[in-house]
C-alpha cells in the first residue's frame, strides 16, 4: 500500500452523472426489436457477399453500447476532477509527526544530541503502517520530511538537525505539524525542554480534532550563565550576567571592541540572579561584543553584541525662534538630555525656523524626532521639509504656544490632518488643569497609576487645538483638547495645546514634565528605526546568527545604520512548563484539518489536471463511437 | 427493327395491374400495342381471300386494291386468311421467388402470366398455335400448342389458375419440355431465371439444338435490380425460407455486383447462342416485351 497511488476526487459528486451512463442501457433494453423482416428472392445473390451476419452486428452493437456508456462514464469522470494521490496520503491508517525543538536552550553539550536520540525512539515506537514526518522549530518550524512510511528517511532527517539560535515558539511547531498532518487522524510528538517562554503571553495553538498532541521531555535547563544584556554608554560598557543555575557562581566576563579583547571582569553571582559588569573607559570602535565563559551551559547565549557609537542616544531637533535653546527653550533642553548619561535620554539640538527653511529636509534626515516650538520665519521650504519628514515616518511634537501660527502648522501636516490651531491672545486668561482622555496610551502609561498628577499643571493660557483625523489624548478642565495625535503619512505628529517655556502654564517646574515630555518625544519617534539592537528572528535582514549586520535607513536618504542581532535571552530563562499546561493551550479544533485536506487536494488536482485527459479520452471515444456507429446504421 | 418503341406512351403496369381479368389485361395490351404501331404486323401468308378493309397509314401498298379504287376512289387493302404455320410455347416459371413484387404493382409472377397472356393473345389472333407450360422445379401445368379459336381462353383460364410456392428448378423442366417437342417452333421462356446460370443456359441450348426458336424474357423486379433497401434487414428467401441479416448499405455494392453479372452473363452466353434476351422490370411497360416477341417471330418465320 505504501508507495502506491490512489485515485481521488476532488468533486465526487459530479460522478453521481455516471448514472446517465444507464441512458444507453436503458434505451437499448427499450428499444431492442428484431430488424425487419423482407422477404426476398435473390438472397441467394446476398449469401456471398460481405454480409454482416447477425453475431458479428451484436459484437458491434455492444461495442457501440460499451463505446456510449464509456464516455457518458468519462463525462461524469472529468467533472468530478480526478486527481491521484499518494497512497502515504490517502492512507487510512494514521499519521505521526515529530517535532524536534532546535532552539538555542538545546545547544548546552550533549543535550540537543539526547533531543534527537528521544526524537528517533519517538519515531521507532510509530506503529507499522503509520506514517512518519519530521517538522523542527524554534521560532520559525520548517517540514524537514513530509509524512512517509519510510522511517529511515524520517531518522536521516533527525540526524541532519542542528540547534539554533532561535526562540521556542510552540504555536509555529504545531502549526507547521498540523500542515504536515494534511487534516488526517495523527500524532504530534512535540520533543522539547518544556520552556515556558515558549507560549507568548495569552497565546494559543488549534490542531484537528483528530490530532493528539504527545510531549517528549528533554529534560530542565543545565546550570547556565548567559549575557542578557549589553548597554554601550559614552564612557562605559555595562554587561548584564544572569545565573540560571541554582548555585552562586563567579563568572569571568570579556569585553572584545571590533573584535580586539577590551577588558575582562570577574562577577560573582547568585543563584537564579543577575549582576551587571561595568567596563571602565569610553569604548572606542564600531561594535562591542560582551562574552562570559559557560563551558557547561548554554553556548548560544555566551555571547552578545551591541553597537556603538551616537546613534545609541536620539537626537530631536527643537526649532525655535532664533535656534539658541538656552535662551528660547532652556526648560525643553534640559528636559530632554536628562537620563542621556544612562542612555536612556536624548541628544537635543537647536535650530531657527529660518534656518531650517533655508537647510532644507537633509538636515532632518538624521534626527529621530522635531520638536516645534516657534513658527516664525518657517518659509515654504522649510514647511515642505518638515512635510516630508514627518509622512517619510518621522515624529514631530508642537507647542501651540504663542509663537506658534496655527495656519503654518496647518499646512506642515496637510489635509489628511486637517490641523485647526487657533491662539486666543485676547482672551481672558483662566486657570485650568490637564487630564489624560487614555491613560492606556503610550504617552501616558509611564505615569502609570500617577497620571493624575499631570493635573497639578496649572495652564492660565491655551490654544484651540482640533483636527479631522486627530485623535484627543487628554483635555483640560475647560474640555478643550489639550492634547492630540494626528497621523501624516507613515508618521505621526503630537499637537500640546500650550507652550513648554513656563509662559503659559507652569508645566516646566512640574516633576512630570520630564517623563511627559521624554514619553512624547518617544512615542513621535517610534516609527522611525532607530532600534540599535534586534533578537533573531525580528532581524530585518533575516539574519539566523549573532553577530553585527548592516541595515538600510528606515526613510528616504537615511544612512545604512549598523544594529546588533543577538538571541532572545528570554530563552535562557529556566521556567517550564508541565505537560499538562501544555496540553491546556493547545485547541482541538475540527474544521482546521478539513479546510487544509481541501486546499491540498486542490493543489494537487491543479498539478496533475487529469480531468484535460480524460475529456481529450473522451472525445477519443465519441470519435470511435462515430466511425462504429456509421458502419452499423 | 421494323418497329420501334421509342416515343411510344405504353400502359403502366400498375395501370394494367388494376383491369379485371387476365383476357382484359391481355386484350388491352395487345390492341393498344397494334393499333399503335405505323406497320401492320400482320403480313398475309395465305392466299385464301377473307375481306376487304379501309387503307390505314402502315399498310403494305402492294396489298391495296386498285381495281376497287377505280371504282370506289377509296382505297381498300384485300385481306387473307392467314395459315398457321408456327407453335409457340409459354414457359411460365411459377417458382417461389416469381412472387416477389415490390410497391410498384405487379408481383414478378402477375408480371409474367400478364405478359404470357398477352402473348397468347397476340399468337392467337395472328392465328400461330400457342401453348403454356407452368414449372417450378418441375412442370406443374402443361396446356399443349393451339390455334383453335377458343384455345385462347382455355389458356387464359391456366394461367388464372396459377400460383407460386415451389423452388425453382429451370433447368430441368427446360430439358422435359425440350424433349417433348417435336416441331419446330418458338419458346418464350418467362422467368426470373435466379438459378444456375450454367444449367438454365444449358437448358435453353437445348431448344435451340431441337431447332426451336427461343426468346428468354428475365423478369426482375425494380428493388432486385437497384437494391433500394436502407436499414438493417433480415431478408427471407421466398423459396427457402433462409434468413440473412444484413445492412444494406454494406452490401449493396457487393449485390449490385452480382446481379449486374448475371444479367451480362445470360446476355452474352444467349446472344452468343442466338437466343434472344430481353431483361424486363417489372415496372417498365410489357409492351416492350411484345416487340421483341414480334422481332423474333418475324426472325423465326
Amino acid at each position: 500500500m505504501l508507495g502506491a497511488t490512489v485515485l481521488s476526487f476532488l468533486a465526487p459528486a459530479f460522478l453521481a452523472g455516471a448514472l446517465a451512463a444507464a441512458v444507453p442501457l436503458v434505451l437499448h433494453l427499450l428499444k431492442r426489436e428484431p430488424e425487419p423482416r423482407i422477404k426476398f428472392a435473390a438472397v441467394t445473390l446476398l449469401k456471398h457477399a460481405p454480409v454482416e451476419h447477425t453475431e458479428r452486428r451484436r459484437l458491434r452493437q455492444l461495442l457501440l453500447l460499451a463505446l456510449r456508456v464509456t464516455t457518458l462514464v468519462l463525462l461524469a469522470l472529468a467533472f468530478a476532477r480526478p486527481f491521484f494521490v499518494s497512497g502515504g496520503a490517502a492512507a487510512a491508517s494514521g499519521v505521526t509527526v515529530i517535532a524536534l525543538d532546535t532552539s538555542y536552550s538545546l545547544s548546552a553539550p550533549g543535550r540537543f544530541e539526547r533531543a534527537k536520540q528521544l526524537a528517533k525512539d519517538a519515531v521507532a515506537r510509530v506503529a507499522s503502517g503509520e506514517l512518519v514526518g519530521v517538522v523542527t522549530f524554534a521560532d520559525q518550524a520548517q517540514i524537514v520530511a513530509r509524512p512517509t512510511g519510510d522511517r529511515v528517511l524520517a531518522a536521516s532527517a533527525i540526524d541532519e538537525a542542528v540547534a539554533g539560535f532561535g526562540a521556542t515558539r510552540y504555536r509555529s511547531a504545531l502549526s507547521a505539524s498540523s500542515q504536515a498532518l494534511e487534516g488526517r487522524r495523527g500524532t504530534i510528538v512535540i520533543v522539547t525542554d518544556l520552556q515556558e517562554n515558549g507560549w507568548d503571553a495569552g497565546d494559543r495553538a488549534s490542531v484537528g480534532e483528530q490530532t493528539t498532541i504527545a510531549v517528549v521531555d528533554v529534560g530542565p535547563l543545565p546550570p547556565n550563565l548567559s549575557v542578557a544584556a549589553v548597554r554601550p554608554l559614552p564612557d562605559r560598557v555595562i554587561a548584564t550576567i544572569h545565573n540560571g543555575g541554582w548555585e552562586s557562581t563567579d563568572a569571568r566576563v570579556h569585553l572584545t571592541v571590533d573584535s580586539r579583547p577590551a577588558g575582562d571582569a570577574t562577577v560573582s553571582i547568585g543563584p537564579n540572579q543577575s549582576a551587571d559588569v561595568a567596563f571602565a573607559g569610553p569604548a572606542r570602535g564600531l561594535a562591542a561584543a560582551v562574552s562570559v565563559d559557560d563551558p557547561a551551559g548554554i553556548q548560544a547565549d555566551n555571547v552578545r553584541y551591541a553597537v556603538l557609537g551616537a546613534a545609541v542616544i536620539p537626537s530631536v531637533l527643537v526649532v525655535t525662534g532664533s535656534g539658541d535653546l538656552s535662551r528660547d527653550a532652556f526648560y525643553v533642553q534640559h528636559a530632554l538630555a536628562a537620563g542621556g548619561g544612562e542612555g536612556v535620554g536624548f541628544q537635543p539640538a537647536g535650530m531657527s525656523a529660518a534656518q531650517l527653511s533655508a537647510a532644507g529636509g537633509d538636515r532632518l534626515a538624521t534626527h529621530a524626532a522635531v520638536l516645534l516650538l516657534s513658527t516664525r520665519g518657517l518659509e515654504r521650504r522649510g514647511r515642505e521639509a518638515l512635510a516630508a519628514f514627518v509622512r517619510g515616518g518621522g515624529g514631530l511634537v508642537v507647542a501651540a504656544g504663542p509663537d506658534i501660527d496655527g495656519d503654518v502648522v496647518g499646512d506642515v501636516l496637510g489635509e489628511e490632518a486637517n490641523l485647526r490651531v487657533a491662539s486666543l491672545p485676547g482672551a481672558k486668561p483662566e486657570a485650568r488643569s490637564l487630564a489624560p482622555a487614555d491613560v492606556r496610551h503610550p504617552v501616558f502609561q509611564a505615569f502609570a497609576g500617577n497620571a493624575a498628577t499631570l493635573g497639578l499643571v496649572k495652564f492660565q493660557n491655551a490654544a484651540r487645538i482640533s483636527g479631522r483625523a486627530c485623535q484627543t489624548l487628554a483635555r483640560f478642565t475647560t474640555s478643550d483638547a489639550a492634547l492630540i495625535e494626528c497621523p501624516a503619512g507613515a508618521g505621526r505628529a503630537l499637537v500640546v495645546a500650550s507652550d513648554l517655556d513656563n509662559r503659559w502654564n507652569d508645566f516646566p517646574l512640574h516633576a512630570t514634565f520630564v517623563p511627559f515630555l521624554h514619553e512624547v518625544v518617544r512615542y513621535v519617534a517610534s516609527t522611525r528605526a532607530h532600534t540599535a539592537e534586534f533578537t533573531i528572528g525580528d532581524a530585518p535582514t533575516g539574519q539566523r546568527s549573532p553577530g553585527i549586520v548592516t541595515v538600510e535607513g528606515g526613510t528616504p536618504g537615511a544612512p545604512p545604520q549598523r544594529v546588533a542581532v543577538n538571541v532572545d535571552p528570554r530563552e535562557a530563562e529556566s521556567s517550564r512548563l508541565s505537560v499538562d499546561d501544555f496540553q491546556s493551550a493547545v485547541t482541538h479544533l475540527k474544521p482546521t484539518g478539513t479546510s487544509e485536506v481541501r486546499v491540498e487536494a486542490r493543489q494537487q488536482e491543479d498539478r496533475q489536471h487529469l480531468w484535460q485527459f480524460v475529456l481529450i479520452f473522451m472525445l477519443l471515444t465519441l470519435v470511435i463511437e462515430g466511425f462504429v456507429a456509421s458502419r452499423t446504421a | 427493327m421494323p418497329w420501334t418503341a421509342a416515343d411510344r406512351s405504353y400502359l403502366d403496369p400498375s395501370v394494367v395491374a388494376r383491369l379485371g381479368t387476365l383476357e382484359l389485361k391481355a386484350r388491352t395490351i395487345v390492341e393498344g400495342f397494334l393499333s399503335g404501331l405505323h406497320r401492320s404486323p400482320f403480313k398475309g401468308f395465305s392466299v385464301e381471300f377473307a375481306e376487304y378493309r379501309q387503307y390505314i397509314p402502315g399498310d403494305d401498298l402492294s396489298t391495296i386494291d386498285w381495281k376497287v379504287y377505280a371504282r370506289s376512289d377509296r382505297y381498300f387493302v384485300k385481306k387473307f386468311e392467314e395459315e398457321t404455320n408456327l407453335d409457340c410455347h409459354l414457359l411460365l416459371d411459377v417458382s417461389g421467388s416469381m412472387g416477389y413484387g415490390s410497391h410498384h404493382g405487379m408481383s414478378k409472377f402477375e408480371y409474367g402470366a400478364c405478359l404470357a397472356a398477352s402473348l397468347g393473345y397476340l399468337m392467337n389472333r395472328q392465328r400461330d398455335a400457342v401453348g403454356l407450360t407452368a414449372f417450378d422445379e418441375n412442370i406443374v401445368a402443361m396446356l399443349p400448342a393451339s390455334s383453335r379459336p377458343g384455345h385462347l381462353r382455355s389458356l387464359l383460364v391456366a394461367l388464372e389458375r396459377l400460383t407460386t410456392a415451389h423452388q425453382t428448378n429451370v433447368a430441368k423442366p427446360l430439358h422435359q419440355l425440350a424433349d417433348t417437342l417435336t416441331k419446330r417452333g418458338l419458346v418464350v421462356v418467362i422467368s426470373d431465371l435466379l438459378d444456375n446460370p450454367e444449367e438454365i443456359i444449358r437448358g435453353l441450348k437445348h431448344f435451340q439444338f431441337r431447332g426451336i426458336d427461343v426468346i428468354v424474357f428475365h423478369v426482375l423486379d425494380a428493388d432486385e435490380l437497384d437494391f433500394p433497401f436502407e436499414h438493417a434487414s433480415r431478408f427471407e428467401d421466398l423459396e427457402t425460407a433462409e434468413e440473412i441479416t444484413a445492412v444494406p448499405g454494406a452490401v449493396r455494392e457487393h449485390y449490385l455486383k452480382q446481379i449486374g453479372d448475371l444479367i451480362e452473363r445470360y446476355r452474352r452466353e444467349l446472344g452468343a447462342s442466338g437466343i434472344d434476351y430481353q431483361l424486363l422490370n417489372t415496372k417498365h411497360p410489357l409492351e416492350l416485351a411484345l416487340l421483341s416477341y414480334l422481332s423474333t417471330r418475324a426472325r423465326a418465320l
